[in-house]
């Protein structure tokens, strides 16, 4: 009797989670990533802001679409940072793994060709980390990005150099031959002409350029006064401390499109990150409010503590691709893609990353804070009107 | 003024190119092992010469000699063991085992170093002196120097030395050298030691003026191939040479043909030199 208690309590023991489990469903978002190969650095900051907020969601509670509870599961491959694998994965996820939903990879090279898959089999894919007008130029239903445009990158710099004193007149344009810096420079083309500056030096270099020797003595000897140089991370950093040995000292200031916010930039170059301009469409502030994070300054707190390094913004926009379609699922009440792509459309909440509206494109549309290293910190300095002195003319090498 | 910096940009840049160069085409010469595990290498000496100047606090430069010792270690290692097991069999074995090589090496550094930025940042990283106009960055300097003394240290090992006799015998005629007393096995294992520790000094100096990544390895193999054809195998100096040829190539064609042009500039003058001297490239050590 005692053994056949024990069992029946043993056999109920086991049975709750389970059927608290048949309650919940999941519905699943899966993502190429480049874990490994050259965008790896860059990569784990989709994964990492992927998978924190997937967590967050779940302990507390999942979504509830349709009346039902579910959780968010997430599938991740590794494209290795080859473009022809990632489509193919992309494919792979839809018709192999049957995943609900698709989270964007890195880049806007990537998302510009992996969007493909999502437009083909109609799955609304939300990209965290893909800038350039082209993709979303093209018609397509499918795909959402929380990366502002990107031939506005340098829009906010631009504005804030009209007002600087002294104000620069002479600029010289590096940026890489990608889709995301042809779209910036197609953006610094037009505004530089619509606030009269002048493009002493226009250049493109090759993707993944190791060796700015020759760009920067032609730019030495234009001698402008604000650099503009548009790049990955990589470039950024080989292109600053060539600056220095090659001696290129623009007369005021220089300025990045990628590169500055990023903890890593910082660590790599020393002190020869100071006075560097960059951007970023996001800060750690605790006014920025969360649904399940609190606040963005929370958010970045839990981030750093659960990963061990800073978050920037392509996490936070990574998060807020989860919350799209946190939002939007619950939203439409069911898994059906093409009501979830209606409701992603209609998109309009406060997340930590920024308030989440798409336009008619589906792209969101957010401005970019300048920010300068100082003191080994970034520094928001300009939105639409100044927040923080910037450090301006910079001195040049020799005098830092 | 500009094309004299230009130029001087070129031949500083060219000589680390040709250092790249320089172990990869000792081993191709004397093995005839096409090594495209080369830039892996390149990258793991640059990765040991960045952990011995953050971790341990020693000067790059002086930092070299130790990374060259442990490459050296490695791919004695290597060839001892791994390559020496099918370096009869066919070339395209060769191939596929150091590409393979590289897979590994590349996804190994990824793992124990992840895929952050190191950059080997001495406080006289930036330093530079100016010439008449045109600016030297003294690190470059030090590298194309470098990269000189290293060749010149290679050149009088190949001539003067007995090991060096026994390299050369070993790469003219193999049966010949075998009855004169050469064990093959060791002297391939030495001398694969060597084109590694030469790039282990390569990618020290490389992290130096750029940055080391696990996958900066892929592109520098490149890079050592193309200047391997066209400096010859015979003699570390035209090697150097095949490399500042490059180098400048590139620096010119970046400002007077456009900076995308570079790669297609390098391998275009490959093609070029392929069509026009077949005979002189690939011709034994």
């Amino acid at each position: 009797m005692g053994r056949l208690l024990a069992a029946t309590l043993a056999a109920l023991v086991m049975s709750l989670p389970v059927m608290g489990h048949a309650q919940t469903k999941t519905v699943t978002l899966g993502a190429a990533l480049q874990i490994t190969g050259p965008d790896g650095n860059l990569g784990r900051y989709f994964r990492d802001g992927y998978q924190i907020a997937v967590d967050r969601i779940n302990e507390q509670g999942g979504l509830t679409i349709g009346g039902q509870n579910y959780r968010i599961a997430l599938k991740i491959l590794d494209s290795q940072t080859d473009l022809n694998l990632s489509v193919q994965q992309y494919g792979q996820l839809v018709t192999r793994d049957k995943v609900d939903f698709l989270l964007g990879p890195y880049n806007s090279n990537f998302t510009l060709n992996d969007s493909v898959i999502a437009e083909k089999y109609k799955v609304p894919m939300v990209s965290g980390g893909a800038a350039a007008a082209q993709i979303y130029s093209r018609g397509y239903k499918y795909i959402f990005g929380t990366s502002p445009p990107a031939d506005n990158y340098f829009g906010s710099t631009l504005e804030m150099m009209t007002k600087l004193d002294p104000q620069p007149k002479k600029i010289a344009l590096l940026v890489a031959d990608d889709a995301f810096d042809v779209s910036v420079r197609a953006g610094v083309r037009a505004l530089s002409a619509k606030d009269g500056f002048e493009l002493v030096v226009d250049q493109v270099f090759k993707e993944h350029n190791a060796d700015f020797g020759s760009l920067l003595s032609l730019t030495k000897s234009k001698s402008p006064d604000v650099i503009l140089m548009g790049g990955h991370e990589t470039e950024s950093l080989n292109f600053i401390r060539q600056a220095k040995s090659l001696d290129v000292n623009p007369h005021h200031m220089m300025a990045l499109t990628v590169g500055v916010p990023s903890a890593d930039f910082r660590s790599a170059l020393g002190k020869d990150a100071e006075y560097a301009f960059g951007m970023t469409p996001w800060m750690a502030s605790p006014v920025i409010r969360d649904r399940w994070f609190g606040d963005a300054q929370k958010f970045a707190e839990l981030f750093h503590r659960k990963l061990g390094y800073e978050a920037d913004y392509h996490v936070a926009s990574a998060v807020a691709d989860v919350e799209t379609f946190a939002y939007a699922l619950e939203a439409a009440g069911s898994l059906d893609r093409d009501a979830v792509r209606d409701a992603i459309a209609k998109s309009d909440f406060e997340s930590l990353y920024a308030t989440i509206r798409y336009g008619e494109t589906g792209q969101i549309d957010i401005p970019q804070i300048v920010i300068q290293v100082q003191d080994g910190k970034v520094v928001p300095v300009y939105t639409d009107h100044f927040l923080n002195k910037p450090r301006y003319p910079v001195p040049t090498w020799a005098k830092r | 003024m500009l094309f004299a910096q230009i130029m001087v940009n070129g031949l500083l840049l060219g000589g680390l190119y040709g250092l790249m160069a320089l172990g990869m085409a000792l081993v191709w010469g004397v093995l005839n092992i096409v090594n495209l595990a080369h830039g892996a290498v390149v990258m793991l000496g640059g990765y040991c010469v960045y952990f011995l100047f953050t971790g341990a606090g020693i000067d790059p430069f002086a930092a070299l000699p130790i990374a060259m010792v442990v490459m050296f270690a490695l791919g004695y290692l290597l060839q001892r063991y791994v390559l020496n097991l099918i370096i009869r069999s066919a070339q395209l074995n060769t191939l596929l085992i150091t590409f393979g090589l590289d897979v590994v090496l590349t996804y190994l550094a990824q793992l124990a170093f992840s895929a952050d930025f190191r950059a080997i940042n001495p406080s006289y990283a930036g330093a530079n002196l100016t010439w008449m106009g045109v600016t030297i960055p003294l690190v470059r300097l030090g590298a194309f120097v470098t990269a000189l003394i290293l060749a010149g240290l290679l050149w009088a090992l190949l001539q003067r030395t007995r090991l060096g006799r026994a390299i050369r015998a070993t790469a003219q005629n193999l049966v010949a050298a075998r009855l004169y007393g050469v064990n093959p096995a060791q002297l391939y294992a030495v001398t694969f030691g060597l084109g590694a520790a030469l790039a282990g000094a390569a990618g020290g100096l490389y992290g130096m003026v750029s940055q080391v990544t696990p996958y900066v390895g892929a592109a520098l193999t490149a890079k050592s191939f193309v200047i391997t054809i066209m400096g010859g195998l015979e003699n570390p100096f035209g090697i150097l040479l095949g490399g500042v040829f490059i180098g400048i190539a590139e620096a010119l064609a970046a400002i007077y043909i456009g900076p995308t042009f570079t790669d297609a500039i390098s391998f275009g003058l490959l093609l070029l030199i392929l069509v026009a001297r077949p005979a002189r490239s690939l011709r034994g050590a």
